[in-house]
Formats: C-alpha cells, sequence, structure tokens
C-alpha cells in the first residue's frame, strides 16, 4: 500500500479525529472565554490575552520556581488571573462605560491591556520558550489503533467538564439567567432588578475560568513566550466570527470545526498550508457571512438538529 | 609669526587627507570597534543572550592579555530578535551611527535580509551560526566562519545510510529559511548515498500540533526521520512523534544539540542524533576550560554550546584582523577590513581550531556527531 493510500487507512483518519478533537480543546476554551464576554459584554475582549499570558506564567512560577503542586499553582494561576480580571473591569472598562466611550476606544483599550501584559512579562520572565512543566512528553496507550495520550484524555475531559457546567449554569441557576438576560439587553435587565455590572463580573470570572484551564493544557504540551497568547485569540476571534457573533454554541462548534478542518487537511495538503485555511475563513466568513454562519441554526434549517 | 605659502599648502593638504579618510588611522587610544547583531530578544534568544555572552568574554580575554598591539577592542551588541527587519535597523545602526567597519551577525533569515546593506556600504559581514548554504553567495563583503547547513546535514545524511544502514528517510523540515533549504541539502546527500526519502514535508514555523505530518510518516514507516526545525518545535514534533508510536531513530542538526532536549523529552530523547561543529570537551583542552568557565559563572552548558564556541572565535578573528591592519598600517574601513579577513586568511582560533577563508565565502570544518545515551550526549562520530 502507497504511503497516499495508506493516510485514508480507517485508524489513520481515526487518528486524526481524536488528535484533532484534543488540540481543539483548549481552543475552544479561549473561544468560550472571548464568545462568552462578546455576548454579555458587547466587548471585543483582546485583553483576553493578557489574562491568558498571567494565567501561563503564574502557574510556571509556582510550578519551577516555587514547587508547587499542580493543583495548588492551577489555584493560584487562576486567583491572579481572576484578581487582574477583576482589576481589568473595576478600573478600565467600568471607566470606559462611565464616560460613554465609542466601541473602537474600548477596542483600542482592550488591546492596550494586552500589549502591556505582555511587556510586563517579557520584562519578568524573559522571552525564552517556556513549557509549564519540565517534561513535554506524555505517556500514551494504543486504544483500538488509535495512540491516545494522558493529555488528550486531559484535554476532553476538562473541556467537556467545563463546558457542560457552564450549559448547565446558564441554563439552571438564577446568575446564569441573569446572565443570559443582560447579554439580551443590559438595559432592560437592569429595569428589572438585575444587576449588569454584577452579570458583566461574572461573565469575566468564567472567561478566567477557562483561559486558565486553556493555558494550562496548552502550556503543558508546548513552550510559551509572553506574546503567544494573542497568536492563539487569533482562532477564539475567528471561530467567533465564523460561529456567530453572540453565540456561545455556534463558537464552539465553529472552533471544534476549524481544528479538525485543519488536522484532516493534511490529507490533501502540505501541513506548511494548514495555517492558511483560518484566514481563508476569516476571509469568506467577512465577506460573505458577516454576523456568522450560526452552525446551530443552520444545522436545524437542515433538519439535522 | 608668519606663514610660507608652502607651509599653507601642506596644512591645506594634510587637513583634506583626513577628511577624506572615512575612519582615521587607527588613532593611537582609540578603541578598534566592531559590530555583533544578535537576537537578545523573541523566541531565539534563549541562544542569542549566551552566544552574545561568549564573545563578551572573548572581548574582555583579548582585552585583559593587553588588547591589540595595545589598543582595546570594543563590541557594541544590538538586538535582532532573529527578526530580519529588526536586524536591518541593528545592522543600519550599527554602520550609520557606531560607524563599525565589521560586524558579526547569525540566523540565516536575518544574515540575508542585511547582507545588501553591507555590500552597499561595503562593511564586512561575518556570519557566525547562521547555516542556510545561500550565505555563500550574499555578496562580497559576507563571509561566513560557520560551516554551512551543507556540510553537517551532508554528513548525518551520508552517515545515517552508509554507516547506519538506513535505505529510507522521512524529512520533516520548518518552513523558513533555515529549514528549507537544509531539507534540500539532507534529500540531495541521502538520495546520493543510495537513499530514498519518502515523505518530505514542511510545517508551519507556528505550529504546535504536528500530528498530521506524523501519521503521513507512519503510513509511510520510513527506516530513520530527520527532523530539520528551531530549538522551539523540534522537542513537540519528537515527543508528538513518540506518542503516536513512531520508534524511527531521529536525526536533527546543531540545533538539537541542547541540553533543553534531553529534559523536556526524557527517555523519549534516547538515540537522538545531533550534530556539532565545533570541537568537544574531549577534543580540545580550551573547550574544557571554557565549559568549566560557564559553569562556574553561570552554572550551567551553555544553550547551543558549539555555536558559543564559534561566537568565541568571532571576536578573537576581529582582533587578528586589526592586527593586520595596523601591521600594514590601512585604516580601519570595511574595504580593507575584507582585505585583512582575505590576507590573514588561515585563522588560529581557541574554541573551534583552525578556520581557513575560502574564496567560495566558505569554511570546511569536521562534523562532531553526537547522540543522546542515559539521558547525556555521547560522540558518536567525526566525519570529515
Amino acid at each position: 500500500m502507497d504511503s497516499r493510500a495508506a493516510m485514508l487507512d480507517p485508524a489513520v483518519l481515526a487518528q486524526i479525529l481524536w488528535t484533532g478533537l484534543a488540540t481543539s480543546s483548549y481552543m475552544v476554551l479561549f473561544t468560550i472565554a472571548f464568545a462568552l464576554v462578546l455576548k454579555v459584554l458587547k466587548l471585543w475582549n483582546f485583553a483576553q490575552a493578557g489574562m491568558m499570558a498571567i494565567a501561563f506564567y503564574v502557574m510556571y512560577a509556582a510550578v519551577n520556581h516555587f514547587n508547587w503542586p499542580t493543583a495548588a499553582a492551577v489555584a493560584l494561576g487562576f486567583a491572579a488571573t481572576l484578581a487582574a480580571t477583576l482589576a481589568y473591569e473595576v478600573l478600565g472598562l467600568r471607566t470606559l462605560r462611565a464616560r460613554r466611550s465609542s466601541s473602537l476606544l474600548f477596542f483600542i483599550f482592550t488591546l492596550v491591556c494586552s500589549e502591556f501584559t505582555a511587556y510586563a512579562l517579557t520584562l519578568i520572565f524573559g522571552t525564552e520558550p517556556v513549557p509549564l512543566f519540565p517534561e513535554i512528553l506524555s505517556p500514551t496507550r494504543i486504544v483500538g489503533s488509535v495512540a491516545v495520550s494522558n493529555w488528550d484524555l486531559l484535554a476532553v475531559c476538562v473541556t467537556l467538564v467545563l463546558g457542560i457546567a457552564l450549559a448547565l449554569y446558564l441554563r439552571l441557576s438564577r446568575d446564569g439567567q441573569f446572565l443570559l438576560a443582560v447579554s439580551d439587553s443590559a438595559e432592560l435587565a437592569e429595569l428589572y432588578g438585575i444587576d449588569a455590572k454584577r452579570a458583566y463580573v461574572v461573565a469575566l470570572t468564567i472567561a478566567s475560568v477557562f483561559a486558565c484551564a486553556g493555558m494550562y493544557l496548552y502550556g503543558s504540551r508546548t513552550a510559551v513566550i509572553p506574546t503567544a497568547p494573542l497568536q492563539l485569540m487569533l482562532f477564539a476571534v475567528i471561530a467567533t466570527l465564523l460561529g456567530g457573533m453572540g453565540s456561545v454554541v455556534g463558537a464552539i462548534l465553529a472552533a471544534v470545526f476549524l481544528s479538525l478542518l485543519q488536522s484532516y487537511s493534511v490529507l490533501i495538503i502540505p501541513s506548511q498550508w494548514q495555517g492558511l485555511i483560518l484566514y481563508v475563513f476569516l476571509f469568506v466568513t467577512i465577506l460573505f457571512f458577516p454576523n456568522g454562519i450560526h452552525p446551530g441554526a443552520l444545522l436545524r434549517r437542515l433538519g439535522l438538529a | 609669526m608668519s606663514f610660507k605659502r608652502r607651509d599653507v599648502l601642506k596644512a591645506a593638504g594634510a587637513g583634506a587627507l583626513a577628511a577624506a579618510l572615512p575612519i582615521p588611522l587607527l588613532a593611537q587610544g582609540q578603541t578598534l570597534k566592531f559590530g555583533l547583531a544578535m537576537p537578545m530578544t523573541g523566541s531565539q534568544s534563549a541562544y542569542g543572550k549566551d552566544q552574545v555572552a561568549a564573545a563578551q568574554w572573548a572581548v574582555d580575554d583579548i582585552n585583559a592579555k593587553g588588547g591589540v598591539q595595545g589598543r582595546k577592542l570594543e563590541m557594541v551588541v544590538l538586538d535582532t530578535q532573529a527578526d530580519p527587519q529588526v536586524g536591518i535597523n541593528a545592522v543600519n545602526r550599527l554602520i550609520s551611527v557606531e560607524k563599525v567597519p565589521a560586524f558579526v551577525t547569525a540566523w540565516s533569515a536575518v544574515v540575508k535580509a542585511v547582507a545588501p546593506i553591507a555590500n552597499r556600504e561595503k562593511i564586512l559581514e561575518l556570519s557566525v551560526g547562521a547555516s542556510s548554504p545561500e550565505v555563500a553567495q550574499l555578496g562580497d563583503y559576507v563571509y561566513t566562519t560557520f560551516p554551512l547547513a551543507d556540510v553537517d546535514v551532508t554528513a548525518v545524511a551520508t552517515y545515517a545510510h552508509d554507516k547506519l544502514g538506513k535505505k529510507n528517510a522521512a524529512v520533516l523540515y520548518i518552513n523558513n529559511d533555515t529549514g528549507v533549504d537544509a531539507a534540500k541539502v539532507y534529500k540531495a546527500a541521502f538520495e546520493k548515498a543510495g537513499g530514498k526519502v519518502t515523505v518530505y514535508e514542511a510545517y508551519d514555523p507556528k505550529a504546535t500540533d504536528y500530528s498530521g505530518m506524523l501519521l503521513k510518516v507512519r503510513a509511510a514507516n520510513p527506516d530513520m526521520v530527520h527532523i530539520h526545525g528551531l530549538i522551539t518545535d523540534i522537542p513537540q514534533v519528537l515527543a508528538q512523534m513518540r506518542q503516536l508510536g513512531l520508534q524511527q531513530r531521529v536525526s536533527t542538526y546543531s540545533a538539537g544539540y541542547n541540553p533543553n532536549i534531553v529534559k523536556q523529552l526524557g527517555a523519549a530523547a534516547e538515540g537522538l542524533i545531533v550534530t556539532s561543529l565545533a570541537p568537544g570537551v574531549n577534543d580540545r583542552p580550551q573547550v574544557k576550560e571554557y565549559v568549566e568557565r560557564w559553569k562556574q559563572k553561570e552554572g550551567r552548558v551553555p544553550n547551543g554550546l558549539p555555536y558559543t564556541q564559534y561566537l568565541y572565535d568571532a571576536p578573537v578573528m576581529v582582533a587578528q584582523m586589526y592586527d593586520w591592519l595596523l601591521k600594514q598600517k590601512m585604516p580601519a574601513t570595511g574595504e580593507n577590513m575584507r582585505k585583512a579577513l582575505l590576507g590573514v586568511k588561515r585563522f588560529e582560533l581557541p574554541m573551534t581550531g583552525v578556520t581557513e577563508v575560502d574564496p567560495s565565502h566558505r569554511v570546511q570544518k569536521p562534523v562532531y556527531l553526537l547522540t543522546v545515551q542515559n539521558g547525556s550526549f555521547v560522540p558518536l562520530a567525526t566525519v570529515g
């Protein structure tokens, strides 16, 4: 069997599917964080890259400089990210809201926060790429004919658990309902006695959890530099645009779709072209689907959901 | 006091001559300047900073021994971030502000990007570490002191076929100047030796998931895998390769000769073949002292030890060129530094041995192959 035919072997296709799903995990987490903030705060929150960088470097310092156990390092990473996020909301975003600043100014402010954080972390930690743990190799087992690493399992489980928890929270909890109400109309929600400021804080807190979890998964697989999160954010932005702005579920489906598309593309195109696919989709979406594709609505229209 | 017409003309002539010299002839007490443009920040800074440290040690050592004919050597260091545009800015500053007649730089993309400036301004550019074979064809003022990729990559490809008996290989390379040229060299050398390259695949420099490419390798099932990337991605490619169950022996080039790779990969690094273009601690006593110095000062071995050896030797070469200029009583211009390089021709260097400047803008050195055994790099063979 030649190597082209061998690539179409079911075992290879299953491996691409599994690895693609596992790799999409942290992208899905970043996308959820970005899409939720966009939905509730109506904010293109590029400062999320700064929060992601803080999460990673605090965990990195706890593990490598202070020899903290992983759970404690993750807790510290989350605490630091949350503290930075709340400071950003209270000192920055609220000030801009009070001044009724334009959307453009909000956007620029988020970018400035992101760049400022990257610079500050560069000064503290330098620019040498560092992984979260000294070893990046994860033990692997063969399930059927598919290689499944511990990292893959962890990534998929963490993403599923957090995704389901968020869905339940939004559907079943009072605060979750308030978030959805504020996302529909903050002014109207306030007329009904819902505290929009609190809803913003809750949305940013949830985004911090997802950003921190995503950076834990990403950093335990590969080395990170302070500017890396901004590149990762681009994927989240494209997935959010593609999935339909304001639709968290759409953004999640788009993130998984893009990830799998990139993975399967190696069957047709050379590996170095994989990155281009994202930009092609961004280009097509902005030109032809300015409000996003809304995968959920598309599936419903096709009678598949 | 009266002036004769002849005295006035003499004084005017001397003044005009002095003004015509771009850099006056190495005046007594004046430092002997050269530039060093390296990545001090950015993803390659782990290498760049150690290389700058090595060069600075050499400058300090030369000056501690009295400098060059009593004059101090002065190195002006600027950051390139291993980025061509930043490199261009750095080199422009070295030439127009710092007025250096020669500068040292590295990283293929930067070396290529700044070459037109060196040629236009007639300033000597010494490439110390860039391995792209194209470096030899960048113009009259660009010389390498480091063997180009065709030397060590050819050696490792030929060794894999001839000595290890590998008949087919996969070549995985980063899609930039470092990877593309070297991958071509590996493929040509392996096929010339009689082998067959069954997978020839580039990956995106920003990629973090290599499984698609590695599944192509698994499907082709080669005897050997050569990875030509950067220190940031080689460990990840290798880790994901092992996780997918690929157990083929892996080779890479001098970038892989880094203790961090072994630390990050643990047992998965066993058998990895790397190249070194500089003698090791057992080959040369000066290298042993140098490594001890690193351990004493920094508590570690430098990142990319062989590269730092070449960077230590670079100021020594510059000092020998300045020595030649002083003996010839020539001003320190880029043109004269080039003449000095070709005039000295054979340089005795403490860390890498004899270097002969080749009219073809190349240097030939032995290639030292090493492999990871029980968590350490051990000598495998010396080629050439």
